[in-house]
Order: structure tokens, then C-alpha cells, then sequence
């Protein structure tokens, strides 16, 4: 089974680490030669699953459970976000 | 559900940036064999932040024989150096480096105030550094005794500065004697008086006006005197009459915006020349009146 996590040459921060207020906001970069990405309202959710690690159902469940959704309405979503994750070298597939 | 480019847009908030450059920094360190440590900032241990104080840049020690590597790695990924250590400060420390994307870093080889070699002066601060989580990669940072005395040397040159305050209000006696000891150590007694309020206790010592000029402020004139007396030799003496009335023409670039021309240079030349007749003039007065 595939499992997802945050690349280890990734830094991070949410906005508490930086702010007190807000929607929901994660800034990320690939480290040393990739530029900040930002991630923001439900795809920082999912980012701050993915910073617990686990399977696409995991995930999905974590991500639901912070956005007060279904994890069915929203597992399409995620699955797509984490593939592009992936692809960008974030996040990384196991 | 989607990431972005946030570079492109330029909307990161500062706070962002700043802690994404603290550890980009880090990652390159690592990557050349840079040692250097982490100052304030998001570096700060988090009980001697004060609450709603942000930085605008990423402050780094370096250790001075590592200096080069480190600007050959900062430069490698398109920073671009805006002042060098010569003309950075009245006090030679720092120069610093712009980048489009991750802001300013203020490179340190040495930090005002601490007065023993700056190679010997890092490897006290180092011997006792801790790892401090910056956008969640290990960063080296001084401990909290070191944390504690590099605040208040800064707040000691930084003229009305509070920012040492709110960290030594939360100490107690035992680690304030360790950053007394620390300061004795690195020879920053008297910086650390300055920055403590106790700078009459040195009056008779050659830094006492340099220092009293850096934490209360006063005209060129009076800070050109003060680095005067504080010049520990003839040579240093010599320098720093030559120094008085060069334009500064890092300073003079991030004024104007691009890089002075002659005629940039000339005039300013005129206004410092102007500045300094009125300041003699004044103190001329002053000592008539």
C-alpha cells in the first residue's frame, strides 16, 4: 500500500507558526532550488495530513475530519492534489 | 485544491518568507560545510520572543574562515550581495545579500561588541549551540545564555531599541550571571553594559563613547569621535580619517535604487562635506555658548 509523506529536503510553515488569524495556509518549498509554493485553505488540510503520513484513506479521513466533509465527496480531490504533491517533489510516495 | 506558485504572485507574508530563508540557508550550510548559527528572529528560543515581533530578514553567524563557501552557496541560488562587511555598519560586522524570492540575509562574521578573535568568539557561541526547528528543518542556534547576550548586544547599538527587554525580563539571577560570565568570556563587558543601562561603569574605558553614541544616538560628528577613541591603533586611526568623508556607496545603491554614477558620487560628497562644515560649526557654537 502507498504511503504519503513530506519530502525530507522540504521546509514548511503553516500560518500559527507565523500568524494568529486566517483561513487555513501552508507555505512549502523544495529545498535548495525550488521556489515557495503556497497552499491554502483546503489543500493546507491536506498538507497538514500529509504531515502526519499515511495512505490515501488516511488521508482523505484526516483531511475530512479537519474540513468537516465526507471523506467520498472530497477523496477525488485529494488524490489529485497529492499526485501533483508528488510531482513537484513535496510530498513523497511510498 | 490546488498549490501555487507564491513566489509569482509575491503574497507570501514576510513571517513566511522568513522562516523558509532561515532554513534554506541552513540547507545550504549543510550542503557546503558552512558552520554558522542562526540569530534571532525565528532562531530565538520561543519563551524570549516577544509576542507580535516579526523580522524582515534572516540573521546569520558564520564562522569567519567560512565566509567564502558560504557566499559562493548563497550566490549559487541568486542571492545578490547589496553591501559588503567594509562599509555594512559602523562596526564592519555584516554584509548582507537580497534575493527575489527569499528577502534579505544579513551575513555576521562577527557580532558587535564581542571583542576576542572572531574565529575564537564562534567557537565559544558554537560549543554550546542547540538545534532549533525552522520550518520544520534543524537549524544551529546559540543556547539560550548566548541567545540572551547576542539580544542584548544588539539592543546596545540600536538606538531606543526594547527588543532585549521583554527576553531579560523572563531570566532570573543565575542565567543573568551566566550571560555576565558568557560576556566576559567573549570580552563584551562593556557592550553588555550598554545594552543593560550600566555604561557610566565604564566611563573611563577607550569604547565608552562609541558605545554611548550607538545606544543613545548624536550627530556624525560625535560618532566619528567616538570611533576615534575607541581605534585601538595608530593604523586604525589613520583608516578612519580617510573614511570620514567617503561616500558609502552600498548605502548610497539602495537609496538611489541602481548603482550611483560619478555624478551620484560627487554630490553626495558635497552633502557630506555640507553636513560635517554645519556639524563643526554647531559644535563650535556649543563650546562659545
Amino acid at each position: 500500500m502507498t504511503t504519503f509523506r513530506i519530502a525530507d529536503d522540504v521546509a514548511w510553515v503553516s500560518r500559527e507558526d507565523f500568524d494568529d488569524g486566517g483561513a487555513p495556509m501552508a507555505y512549502a518549498a523544495l529545498l535548495p532550488t525550488g521556489r515557495p509554493m503556497s497552499l491554502e485553505g483546503s489543500a493546507c488540510l491536506v498538507w497538514l495530513a500529509v504531515a502526519e503520513g499515511g495512505s490515501l484513506d488516511e488521508i482523505v479521513g484526516a483531511t475530512a475530519l479537519m474540513a468537516d466533509a465526507e471523506p467520498g465527496a472530497i477523496r477525488d480531490d485529494v488524490r489529485t492534489l497529492l499526485e501533483s504533491l508528488v510531482a513537484g517533489g513535496l510530498v513523497r510516495a511510498d | 485544491m490546488t498549490a501555487n506558485d507564491e513566489a509569482a504572485t509575491g503574497r507570501m507574508p514576510l513571517g513566511a518568507r522568513v522562516h523558509l530563508a532561515h532554513a534554506l540557508v541552513q540547507k545550504l550550510a549543510t550542503e557546503g560545510g558552512v558552520d554558522l548559527l542562526h540569530l534571532k528572529g525565528p532562531a530565538l528560543l520561543p519563551d524570549l520572543r516577544p509576542p507580535g515581533r516579526r523580522s524582515s530578514d534572516v540573521d546569520v553567524l558564520v564562522r569567519p574562515s567560512h565566509v567564502a563557501r558560504l557566499v559562493v552557496a548563497l550566490e549559487s541560488i541568486g542571492w545578490e550581495q547589496r553591501t559588503d562587511f567594509a562599509t555594512g555598519s559602523v562596526f564592519a560586522h555584516a554584509a548582507n545579500w537580497w534575493h527575489d524570492d527569499w528577502g534579505w540575509v544579513d551575513v555576521h562574521v562577527h557580532w558587535p561588541g564581542v571583542t576576542i578573535d572572531a574565529e575564537d568568539a564562534y567557537d565559544v557561541l558554537a560549543a554550546s549551540a542547540v538545534i532549533v526547528d525552522i520550518a520544520h528543518v534543524p537549524c544551529v542556534a546559540p543556547d539560550r545564555v548566548g541567545q540572551l547576550l547576542v539580544l542584548v548586544l544588539h539592543s546596545a547599538r540600536t538606538v531606543g531599541s526594547t527588543e532585549a527587554d521583554f527576553a531579560w525580563s523572563r531570566t532570573d539571577d543565575s542565567e543573568q550571571a551566566a550571560v555576565r560570565a558568557l560576556a566576559t568570556t567573549l570580552r563584551a563587558e562593556v557592550a553588555l553594559a550598554a545594552g543593560l543601562g550600566e555604561l557610566e561603569d565604564f566611563r573611563d574605558h577607550p569604547t565608552y563613547a562609541l558605545w554611548r553614541h550607538v545606544s543613545t544616538g548624536g550627530s556624525r560628528l560625535d560618532e566619528w569621535r567616538a570611533r576615534l577613541a575607541a581605534a585601538p591603533t595608530t593604523r586604525a586611526r589613520a583608516k578612519l580619517f580617510a573614511d570620514v568623508l567617503r561616500v558609502n556607496r552600498d548605502h548610497l545603491r539602495m537609496e538611489l535604487g541602481h548603482a550611483p554614477t560619478r555624478q551620484d558620487l560627487r554630490r553626495r560628497q558635497a552633502v557630506r562635506l555640507r553636513r560635517a562644515a554645519r556639524e563643526i560649526a554647531r559644535l563650535g557654537r556649543r563650546h562659545r555658548a
